[in-house]
């Protein structure tokens, strides 16, 4: 695209003038949090009332956040020209950070509960690679976002038209937020959680120790509705949907997230399967994604969710979608009964195996996870033994991928069947890259 | 059953490191055994009465000199690399031993890296980078020409086969 406006290009759009007000909202709130944990735990303040101390903290950082916001507000500005993203910033420090369409990886759009209170949202791009992958413009209304999200996918995808059309999006599934909660009930940290609590409880009435029961029914509490707080409400009204770029995924109850997963970034997929869920024959997807190498985001739930809860057959359609012709049927080479002083019970449930379009690994008998890398994605392949598997004739082998959920690893294997997988993935990855 | 095999080189031998990894890591060794052994000898003539925390630390240090000198031989030993049609082997350990096969292809970057004490042997270390971090594939005491000649052949190959992610 040529510089048609070379004037307006050089100077840049503005993020929207409420950012100031959202980031002073936030500020304020999160000072009054601070505080309340040491209201809570009952550290004084001298003379001062609580509830005055608070007051004075939530004005002071509505202020103060609303005045850092404003002067940030004012010295951000950001540039789409032919080639890349630049994001102009800073008071006394410049800083200008450039994003070449190619490298983009994904573009999100989160819109936490203040900002959405706005109607403002913020954009995520993940860049492959490194720490500082992330970079966020915020705020800007959502509309404007959703825009620029557009536009950055198509250019990202080599579309050179300055409009990209909006593409054509069927929905996949959409996880009633019920079916999120039972999962949640049903999930083994709740659980411990819950019968920790209750134990907690059942202990302090018998010994009629007050002081026991608030000592350990807050951190419980916290964990308790921690456990809540980021399953069920970020995980709120989860829609997974198909485009021609990528897959889309929407959910959120006060802060929403819009995130989009381009087909060719995946790395491989674990399909999670925790004890209790595994008998209701439930499964939860996660994904790799170069770029998030793992990072849980700011709102403390990991953005490489693809489908919380779901039954099998829906669970598989969505991997043969994301990577053609990857299933986790394949045949497996179970690990030796001699390698059982490694994992009494997990042996049993240890395998790998591999076809023509993923290498499979499976393992563990409490949360199973089965991970699936496809040929082309194998970064490395590794074989280990250390001095107890010499002992027992067995070898660890290792495909690599890029951090994240996904480990596909086959621990204890037989040193014969160890040797001949690595040979093969080898040859596999290879005919792949072709 | 013998798993000698398990770490064989897939076609051709292992290229072998050179033994000046061993005489650098000998003489870090003895650097910390001897730092060890002097603060043993202020402890012995400041604390007399308590001469026994003195001789333990001597004789750790002593102890643990000998032990690395052992060990920087063996290490250095079990290292090996080579470079196949398609991918690049590395091996190494003795106890925990450890094969990892990088296709060209996936190569993002290649480093090489001397410290003082290389430098004055004339050694490097080349590192391979892919998009995983567990890849871990790095190989010490390379000659310095052989560490050049590796990172030129690895960036060449890497840029003929890049795959991008």
């Amino acid at each position: 695209m040529a510089p048609v406006s070379d004037g307006v290009e050089a100077v840049g759009r503005r993020t929207h003038p409420l950012t100031a007000v959202a980031q002073g909202v936030i500020m304020a709130v999160a000072v009054a949090a601070g505080l309340f944990g040491t209201i809570v735990t009952g550290d004084g303040f001298g003379d001062l009332h609580p509830v005055l101390v608070v007051l004075v903290a939530l004005a002071g950082g509505l202020v103060l956040g609303m005045i850092g916001g404003y002067v940030g507000w004012l010295f951000t500005r950001y540039v789409i020209d032919g080639t890349e993203l630049r994001i102009m910033s800073g008071v006394v420090t410049k800083s200008s950070r450039r994003i070449p369409y190619e490298r983009i990886q994904s573009v999100d759009i989160a819109e936490p509960v203040i900002a959405r209170a706005l109607g403002l949202a913020e954009l995520r791009i993940e860049m492959a690679g490194g720490k500082d992958s992330r970079t966020s413009l915020k705020f800007l209304r959502l509309a404007d976002a959703r825009d620029l999200r557009r536009v950055l996918l198509g250019r990202a995808h080599g579309e050179q038209a300055a409009e990209p059309a909006e593409e054509h999006r069927s929905v996949i599934t959409r996880v009633p937020p019920d079916r999120v909660m039972i999962g949640t009930v049903l999930s083994l940290d709740f659980l411990a959680a819950a019968a920790g609590a209750l134990v907690l409880v059942v202990l302090a009435v018998w010994f009629g120790g007050i002081v026991v029961l608030l000592g350990g029914i807050l951190p419980l509490g916290t964990w308790l509705a921690q456990i809540v707080a980021r399953r069920v409400l970020q995980q709120w009204d989860f829609t997974l949907s198909r485009g021609e770029r990528g897959l889309r995924i929407q959910r959120g109850l006060l802060s929403r997230t819009s995130q989009t997963i381009p087909y060719d970034r995946v790395q491989g997929i674990a399909v999670k399967e925790p004890f209790v869920w595994r008998r209701l024959g439930w499964q939860r997807l996660e994904v790799d994604i170069a770029g998030y190498a793992g990072q849980d985001g700011d709102d403390g739930t990991s953005s490489s969710t693809l489908l919380p809860i779901s039954d099998p057959r829906l669970a598989a359609a969505v991997v043969a979608e994301l990577m053609a012709g990857a299933t986790s049927d394949v045949v497996p080479t179970p690990v030796p009964r001699r390698s059982w002083p490694f994992a009494p019970i997990g042996w049993r449930h240890r395998w790998i195996g591999a076809d023509e379009s993923a290498f499979v690994a499976r393992q563990g008998w409490i949360e199973r996870t089965t991970s699936i890398v496809p040929h082309p994605r194998t970064q490395s392949v590794a074989l280990s033994q250390g001095p107890l598997q010499r002992w027992r004739h067995v070898a660890t082998l290792a495909v690599h991928t890029p951090s994240g959920p996904v480990n596909a690893v086959g621990r204890h294997l037989d040193a014969g069947d160890a040797r001949a997988a690595l040979l093969a993935q080898l040859d596999r990855a290879r005919a792949s890259r072709r | 059953m013998d798993d000698l095999f398990l770490f064989a080189p897939v076609g051709g031998a292992w290229q072998s490191v050179s033994p000046r990894l061993a005489s650098v890591r000998r003489i870090l060794v003895a650097g910390v055994a001897a730092a060890a052994l002097v603060a043993g000898a202020v402890l012995l003539l400041v604390l007399p009465h308590l001469w026994w925390i003195g001789t333990v630390v001597a004789a750790l240090a002593v102890a643990g000199a000998a032990w690395g000198w052992i060990w920087a031989g063996r290490n250095q030993r079990s290292w090996g690399y080579a470079e196949e049609a398609d991918d690049l082997l590395v091996t190494r350990g003795v106890l925990f031993r450890r094969l990892v096969a990088i296709p060209y292809g996936r190569m993002q970057f290649v480093d090489v890296q001397a410290g003082p004490i290389d430098r004055a042997f004339g050694i490097a270390k080349v590192t391979l980078h892919t998009a995983s971090s567990e890849t871990a594939a790095d190989i010490p005491g390379l000659p310095a020409a052989e560490a050049t000649r590796l990172r030129n052949r690895l960036t060449e190959l890497g840029e003929s086969r890049g795959a991008g992610l």
